[in-house]
């Protein structure tokens, strides 16, 4: 036999040993793992670290996150390389359900986009609600061609689906306006975006999770001029993958963790979550103030922008989990 | 005599180049055969496939009776050991170098040790053991590559010019070893020689080869003693002239081999014969100096042929002459294309033949 | 405070604060791109082997392939690998996207033509006649072609270090194969990139100090280690 067959074989036996120890080892002597597809906001921030370790201690299962935008999070899932998806985008969750990959959806936290700027305001915008401010930002915009006033993500995330909503509720159309020049798109993550908008001095639209995280330590000196108002309500939702569509899905261990996150633990860890680091919240539990109905007019927003057919979830997608919408 | 080796009928030809052409050889067990003929005759072709390492386009080749067929090459390869003409080392100590085809063999550890040192003691190179091959110079590289054959005791072994880049020093400790091993362990060698003074001392037979056909086999004595009309013809040979010889009043004999060069030689001939003046015996020189040597020629350097420490010149003093000179002799004497040189030699260096 | 400053002080803090989630990067990063390595000299010198000892049709196209393929960005790789890995995609059965062996896989797949192109021009320029030689001193033909990698050996250590360097440096293959999942495939380079996402340039920098370290001491290890000739010279015989 040649050397360099003998060399080949020695490849593929080490490849094989590589793939079949890996197969090994998460089949028979790692913990079982539960695959969640997630936004960048909720891991960039931290919260899914903390969720990870405070679930982790007290169940039997490796909790393993990948962090990408909604659009990408729901796709990964609809393939099949995620167990749960923790998404920020009502219109692209309901398709995810009606297209039968989502079941069980539950809204477990909300807070508020901000509409970043720089502290001069040069567009002034400052006491204006969402699509007034936008409406300024324009005509701003126009008179300032030559300089970037405007920065956006443009990578079908949550947070992009929201800035293409407002400015639709403004009266522009996105497509359009984003070929113009002083709108600048990153196609990347909220904290370089932030980064972005930070050096050429321009608004953008954040979540209000990453913006305290960069400015909190002093690396981004944008203000958060606009914050709060129903058009600018961030509503974050868990779904499991529906294993009858999708195979090779830890159904079972996914229905667990949505239990966990809506129980009063899981609540309090996403309601407190560095609240003592930043004195304020970054993400208010969903669960309970759905169920008193208050805080208002909170609760009524979340209801008109994030509820289908009045309901977190229409009966057809609750996959014999009643107990989750008692 | 039995014959180790029988070439019948072979013919190769790399492409549309004919290389060898109906060769019919027969080597016998025991002796050492000279190929001698011009750069590009052939020879080293002809010793590639003597050591199983190329294939003849047609015609056959008999190792001890058997036919050599692709099946048996690898095994009939262990019967045969080839020094190329470049010297190669492995990059790797010398002892690694000289225990690497007994290592190839499976020869046991103790075995090897006994064997690689008594292969150095025989090239004079005791103590170079663990010294990196590539470090040496260039002649104690080609007394590595010959203990690295003569180790493995083979029935045949081809030597592609074994003295051919090599100072006088080394040549002499290499056409000794070559000596020894053919007596003392029965060796069959075939050398590919273009050196004529190497190839009338060592052989027992030389085959005369050019443009890739044997032309004549025979005993020294036979191919030098007649004038033979093939040797004539091998002028391409270095520093090899044929020439009218006339005795002169004080005794010597004077060869003029035309356009004007008369060599003074010290053998008593007349008539037509060939000269050779061995390339190491000629002393070459910027200005004309006063010495004993009888064959002082004034000429101009036609070409520089770099060979290791070595630097080949070709000098035209009206016929080309080969001389041989260390690379730092070159270099201080500060030597070019076109330098105008003299050339000397004694009378007692040219070899009649 | 200056984000390189603190990048380098929270690198030195990093390194002796026996942290083990720390440990743990640096080693699934060494481990990764070292079986990555391995498994990409296994794959690619047989390949090189033939491409620099045998002629054949196509060789010079065979060897463009590769040495276009050295410039593959890696995200690219990734992308494709990820399409290949996913439940979805032809080697979806094997659930190996999101693992260990998907990086090391990909990072193999990444690194194959950058050791190809290395190793196939080292053994080139090793002399021809040399495979005589081997064979002359009774070598079998597999026996000769290993005669001529080991004088080839500098040239193959280079293009392994190579590969090396670079399965460890890249990001795209290990982000969109591996995930970035803390704790179970993260490495270096996707922690680079998880921190400054999450605006923590800090300790972003500190991960790319550490990273440049490692690269760095493996180099001088391996070049001191060739100064000595401990690998070439008197390192084995050749056999």
């Amino acid at each position: 036999m040649k050397a360099w067959q003998k060399i080949l074989i020695a490849a593929a036996l080490a490849t094989v040993i590589v793939i079949a120890g890996t197969i090994v080892y998460f089949d028979y002597f790692a913990r079982r793992r539960l695959r969640i597809s997630t936004t960048t906001s909720l891991y960039d921030t931290g919260l899914l670290d903390e969720i990870k370790s405070t679930y982790e201690a007290t169940h039997n299962i490796d909790i393993h996150i990948i962090s990408a935008g909604t659009g990408i999070a729901l796709q990964q899932a609809s393939a099949g390389d995620a167990d749960i998806v923790l998404v920020h985008a009502p219109s692209q969750e309901l398709t995810f359900l009606e297209n039968g990959y989502g079941v069980c959806r539950k809204i477990i936290a909300y807070n508020y986009f901000t509409i970043v700027g720089p502290s001069a305001d040069p567009a002034r915008i400052t006491g204006e609600n969402a699509t007034e401010a936008l409406k300024k930002i324009f005509a701003y915009g126009r008179e300032h061609s030559d300089q970037t006033i405007w920065v956006s993500r443009g990578d079908n995330s949550g947070t992009f689906s929201k800035e293409t909503s407002l400015w639709t509720a403004a009266g522009y159309n996105q497509t359009e306006i984003s070929s113009e020049s002083w709108y600048a798109t990153t196609g990347a993550g909220m904290a370089n975006t932030l980064n972005v908008a930070n050096q050429k001095g321009a608004y953008t639209l954040s979540d209000i999770g990453t913006y305290l995280s960069l400015y909190k330590p002093g690396t981004i000196q944008l203000k958060s001029i606009i914050a709060g108002g129903k058009s600018l309500l961030n509503v974050y939702s868990v779904m499991a993958v529906n294993p009858a569509k999708v195979s090779n899905v830890s159904f079972n261990d996914a229905i667990d963790f949505i239990k966990w996150l809506v129980s009063d633990t899981g609540q309090q860890v996403i309601d407190n979550y560095a609240v003592a680091e930043y004195s304020q919240h970054l993400f208010y539990g969903a669960v309970q103030a759905l169920k008193n109905g208050s805080p208002q007019p909170d609760v009524s927003w979340i209801q008109s922008y994030a509820y289908f057919n009045d309901t977190e979830c229409p009966a057809q997608w609750r996959d014999d989990h009643p107990e989750l919408y008692s | 005599m039995a014959a180790l080796v029988e070439i019948k009928n072979l013919s190769k030809s790399f492409g549309d180049r004919t290389v060898l052409d109906n060769i019919m050889l027969q080597i016998e067990e025991g002796e050492i055969l000279a190929l001698l003929g011009p750069n590009g005759s052939g020879k080293t072709t002809l010793l590639k496939i003597l050591a199983f390492l190329e294939k003849p386009t047609s015609g056959e080749v008999t190792f001890q009776g058997v036919p050599v067929t692709a099946k048996n090459v690898e095994r009939l390869r262990l019967q045969s050991a080839m020094v190329f003409q470049r010297t190669m080392m492995f990059s790797t100590s010398v002892y690694n170098n000289v225990a690497y085809g007994l290592r190839m063999r499976k020869l046991p550890k103790a075995v090897i040790k006994e064997e690689v040192s008594k292969a150095l003691s025989l090239v004079k190179l005791e103590g170079f053991e663990q010294r990196p091959a590539k470090k040496l110079s260039g002649g104690e590289q080609q007394r590595v590559a010959l203990a690295r054959a003569l180790v493995l005791k083979t029935k045949l072994l081809l030597l592609d010019e074994p003295t051919a880049n090599l100072d006088p020093k080394n040549a002499a400790i290499v056409e000794d070893v070559i000596a020894t091993a053919n007596r003392d362990l029965k060796t069959t060698i075939v050398m590919a020689t273009h050196n004529m003074f190497q190839a009338k001392t060592l052989p027992n037979r030389i085959a005369l080869i050019s443009d890739g056909v044997i032309s004549e086999v025979g005993e020294p004595s036979e191919i030098f003693g007649e004038l033979s009309k093939n040797l004539a013809s091998f002028a391409a040979v270095d520093n090899t002239f044929v020439g009218t010889a006339e005795t002169t009043e004080d005794g010597t004999t004077v060869v003029d081999i035309g356009n004007g060069v008369r060599i003074e030689a010290t053998a008593h001939r007349s008539g037509e014969i060939s000269v050779f003046i061995s390339p190491q015996d000629i002393i070459l020189s910027k200005s004309a100096v006063a010495s004993s040597a009888r064959n002082v020629f004034k000429g101009r350097i036609t070409s520089i042929l770099d060979s290791g420490s070595l630097v080949k010149l070709a000098v035209d003093v009206g016929q080309p002459f080969t001389v041989q000179i260390t690379k730092r002799s070159f270099s201080e004497m500060g030597l070019n294309l076109g330098s105008e040189v003299y050339i000397a030699f004694k009378a007692s260096g040219v070899q009649v033949v | 405070m200056n984000p390189i400053i603190d990048g380098i002080q929270k690198a030195f803090q990093l390194i002796f604060s026996g942290d083990p989630t720390f440990y743990g990067v640096v080693y699934r990063s060494l481990f990764f791109s070292g079986v990555a390595t391995i498994l990409a000299a296994l794959w690619g010198t047989p390949i090189a082997m033939l491409i620099g000892l045998r002629e054949f049709r196509g060789k010079t196209l065979v060897k463009n392939f590769f040495n276009t393929m050295i410039g593959m960005p890696t995200v690219a790789l990734g992308l494709i690998l990820y399409l290949v890995f996913s439940r979805a995609g032809p080697l979806g059965p094997l659930g190996l996207l999101y693992t260990p062996a998907a990086i090391m896989l990909g990072e193999a797949v990444l690194v194959t033509p950058l050791i190809i192109s290395i190793t196939a021009n080292a053994i080139e320029a090793v002399d021809p006649e040399m495979m005589n030689l081997a064979r002359t001193l009774g070598a079998s033909e597999s026996q000769t072609s290993i005669a001529i990698l080991k004088e080839a050996m500098n040239g193959v250590i280079l293009g392994n270090i190579a590969g090396f360097n670079r399965a460890i440096a890249e990001l795209g293959v290990a982000l969109l194969v591996g995930g970035g999942i803390l704790g179970t495939t993260d490495v270096l380079t996707t922690d680079i990139s998880l921190y400054t996402q999450r605006g923590d340039l800090g300790l972003a920098i500190a991960f790319g100090i550490i990273l440049l370290l490692i690269v760095f001491g493996i180099n001088l290890i391996i070049m001191l280690a060739k100064k000595a000739r401990f690998l070439l010279t008197f390192g084995r015989s050749p056999q």
